[in-house]
């Protein structure tokens, strides 16, 4: 196999010396071309061997897999395995994958997977140990491979039980987005604790002149308001489990809660109770918030000239210490499982095509060397993070920004950020319904949580 | 005789077929599901639960706090329809012209997809800051309110959102039968010197009853299996705020993957429409 491959670079080689004969544009474009999977014939597999098989592959519609979509033809041409991509808004890509997983028509070979999602997938056997795959020399090539320098803890929070189930192909880390501008002219330093985020957020506010003083996510979600308060739960030293049984009223549960209804009360904008994600980075851009903590890959929308207005005045720090010194980020990644209804062949060729996605060689080529306008941030591995090259895509989105994410992504992450448990669909849902309902005031933060507790023992008890 | 009922039964049998299959089928399924425990997140659960589902009801907060929203719901979404609708009928049998003008721009509510409706009144009327409601009460010096994230005011909203887009029905189905009454009986109420008010309660709100009930029963039947639009516009919150029990048995199935127990949810729901219905069938019947 490794002789196919060298004698394939050797002919290429012959090929690309010989232009004056072939024209010499085209021949070099073909030259190109092929030479680009000579990155990927280092490794000592027969990247062939599922040859003519066809997977469909479900993502969301986002920057990070059009850029993955854009070099599929690479994979196509490397394996002669043939890769249709379905996009599914991320509000229904889990509800159609357990549909399909579910129905086990095998539709999708792999799809973007919610971290939170595997101890499902896991309990009702719908996918495959990643390991079988990993371990196999006739499909893996470990040394070209190097599965070890993918960040650890998002290939722990996609294992189930110490084996992982999915692997990270995009991610972020959550941190504090803040504009320098205003602080610097207060004198003020970004938040060390929880404590100086209400206090920095004190200094800022001025909404008669539309400048808040922070925002973080309220739209009801597991996605959503329980994306952020998870973070301020575990900095104060919250557990969700006590004795083996989910907690969600402990003492640290309704601190963190009364902590985020209180700054948002406070310092937000009133329609931040609807806002996610999207929203908050659309307010910051505009000007109106002067601190919000969210995805650290947000920071390529803040810095889009169309839309934003506050670019070169953006600093970024890692989400501030609980009062134990603890600081929480969300491990957030999509990851790729392979769906277990597949044909061996067809399983095999997933695979092939979740290493070739999740190389060091496809990230690079889908970040920095990517040919379109889209160069991904959410790099799944920290060597990557720590190279020149991406240190020089990512050094114009703003002060500190690839410092706060390296540190962040080395230190913050906490497998244990949300409570991984095969009920997390339900779970999630009634805590992101019980932190809304405190956030908009139909409840006290311990008279929501006291219900979802109730509710949460009920489902947990089937 | 036979050869013309064996007819009548290949032609009707198509249409048969296709109903078991479209409705009955499912129906039953959703009865079958509501006796079993089928939760995604707890597979080693799963087989055959008797009642438990529905005893599970009694314990549940939510779920009675989703039952009462529907009441609210419904019975304020069909009151304001039916005396919104009426007094806008009224009005309009004055008008001599443009009447036909009148009854095309008021099916226009009607004919948008309920989902439409809420995306619009969502980013379009209610939205603090940039909606045009919101745009009005400062104009007016009312001040800024934030319509689908207050508890009170998005349940306040969503029901005005089904009121404007299914009142039209309510008036054009009045009107039609207003236009119908007969003239001399008034006439004859006039010579008696009965006032308007009199006329208006002892003859045409008598005369109208049986459209009225109609209205009341297909109303009462729709504002019970509302969702698209409260699903666009709030998402059922804020909190749990606007979940109706529809939306509440669509969040127990689909997002936390406990169908066993959502098919009892919406089997309670399937029945209550039935029985709400029967009950104004036969309270028509009967006066």
């Amino acid at each position: 196999m490794t002789v196919d491959s060298k004698t394939r670079r050797r002919l290429l080689k012959a090929g690309a010396a010989a232009p004056v004969v072939l024209g010499a544009a085209w021949v070099a474009k073909y030259a190109h071309a092929q030479a680009d999977l000579g990155a990927y014939q280092s490794a000592k597999i027969n990247w062939k061997q599922a040859e003519g098989e066809k997977i469909t592959v479900a993502v969301i519609p986002a920057g990070y897999f059009d850029a993955l979509i854009a070099v599929t033809p690479e994979f196509q041409a490397l394996t002669g395995v043939e890769v249709r991509y379905e996009k599914v808004p991320p509000g229904q890509i889990r509800q159609k994958a357990i549909l399909d997983l579910t129905s086990k028509t095998g539709t999708y070979a792999t799809h973007a997977a919610d971290p939170m999602y595997y101890d499902l997938y896991v309990s009702n056997g719908w996918i495959e140990p990643i390991q079988k795959y990993l371990g196999d020399a006739k499909l893996t090539d470990a040394a070209w491979y190097k599965p070890e320098d993918m960040i650890p803890a998002w290939r722990g929070a996609n294992s189930v039980k110490g084996q992982l189930y999915g692997v990270p192909f995009d991610g972020e880390s959550t941190l504090q987005i803040y504009r320098k501008d205003l602080y610097d002219a207060k004198g003020l330093k970004p938040a060390e604790t929880l404590d100086e985020v209400a206090k920095n957020a004190a200094a800022i506010h001025d909404p008669n002149n539309r400048v808040w003083g922070a925002a973080l996510r309220g739209f009801k979600g597991a996605g959503q308001n329980m994306y952020i308060y998870p973070s301020i739960f575990r900095a104060l030293g919250g557990h969700w489990f006590s004795g083996g049984t989910f907690q969600a009223n402990s003492k640290e549960g309704i601190a963190a809660l009364e902590w985020y209804v209180d700054l948002l009360t406070k310092y937000s904008p009133p329609a931040v109770r609807n806002w996610n994600w999207p929203d908050l980075a659309d307010a910051f851009s505009q000007s109106t918030l002067g601190l919000y903590i969210d995805a650290n890959t947000s920071a390529s929308v803040l810095n889009n000239p169309e839309k934003s207005k506050v670019i070169g005045k953006i600093g970024y720090a890692r989400w501030p210490k609980g009062p134990s010194g603890k600081r929480v980020s969300s491990i957030w990644n999509w990851g790729f499982p392979i769906n277990s209804a597949l044909s061996d062949k067809a399983k095999r060729a997933t695979w092939l095509f979740i290493q070739w996605a999740s190389s060091a060689e496809t990230q690079a080529r889908t970040s920095w060397k990517a040919q379109g306008p889209v160069k991904r941030l959410g790099l799944n591995r920290l060597s990557l993070w720590q190279s020149k090259e991406f240190g020089a895509l990512a050094g114009g989105l703003g002060a500190n920004f690839l410092q706060a994410s390296i540190d962040s992504m080395r230190q913050d992450l906490d497998v244990d950020w949300r409570p991984r448990m095969p009920q997390w669909p339900a779970v999630g849902e009634t805590m992101a319904t019980a932190i809304q309902a405190a956030l908009v005031g139909q409840q006290k933060p311990r008279e929501a949580l006291d219900e979802a507790q109730t509710r949460i023992a009920q489902i947990l008890k089937g | 005789m036979r050869g013309e009922r064996r007819f009548a039964l290949a032609l009707f049998l198509p249409a048969l077929l296709l109903l078991l299959v479209t409705t009955t089928l499912p129906l039953v399924y959703l009865l079958w599901t509501s006796v079993q425990r089928v939760d995604l997140s707890m597979p080693w659960l799963s087989g055959f639960a008797g009642l438990e589902n529905y005893a599970k009801l009694g314990g549940d907060r939510r779920f009675w706090s989703s039952l009462w929203l529907t009441f609210v719901y419904t019975g304020t979404t069909v009151a304001l329809q039916v005396v919104v609708g009426l007094g806008l009928a009224l009005l309009v049998m004055q008008v001599r012209l443009g009447q036909g003008l009148l009854r095309v721009a008021a099916i226009l509510p009607i004919v948008l997809a309920p989902v439409v409706a809420g995306l619009f009144w969502r980013s379009l009327v209610l939205a603090p800051d940039f909606g045009i409601l919101d745009f009005a009460t400062r104009a007016l010096g009312l001040g800024s309110f934030n319509w689908l994230g207050d508890p009170q005011l998005a349940l306040v909203s969503v029901i005005a959102i089904h009121t404007w887009q299914w009142t039209p029905f309510a008036f054009l189905v009045l009107l039609a039968s207003l236009a119908a009454l007969p003239p001399d009986i008034y006439e004859a109420a006039r010579l008696d010197r009965a006032g308007p008010w009199q006329r208006f309660w002892h003859i045409t709100l008598p005369l109208l009853r049986p459209a009225i009930v109609i209205v009341v029963i297909l109303r009462m039947v729709t504002a019970l299996s509302a969702f698209a639009a409260i699903f666009a516009a709030t998402g059922g919150g804020p909190g749990s705020a606007t979940e109706i029990l529809n939306l509440y048995a669509y969040r127990l199935s689909f997002t936390e993957l406990n169908l066993g127990y959502g098919a009892a949810v919406a089997t309670v729901l399937l029945f209550l429409t039935l029985a709400v219905s029967f009950g104004l069938f036969v309270f028509r019947k009967t006066r």
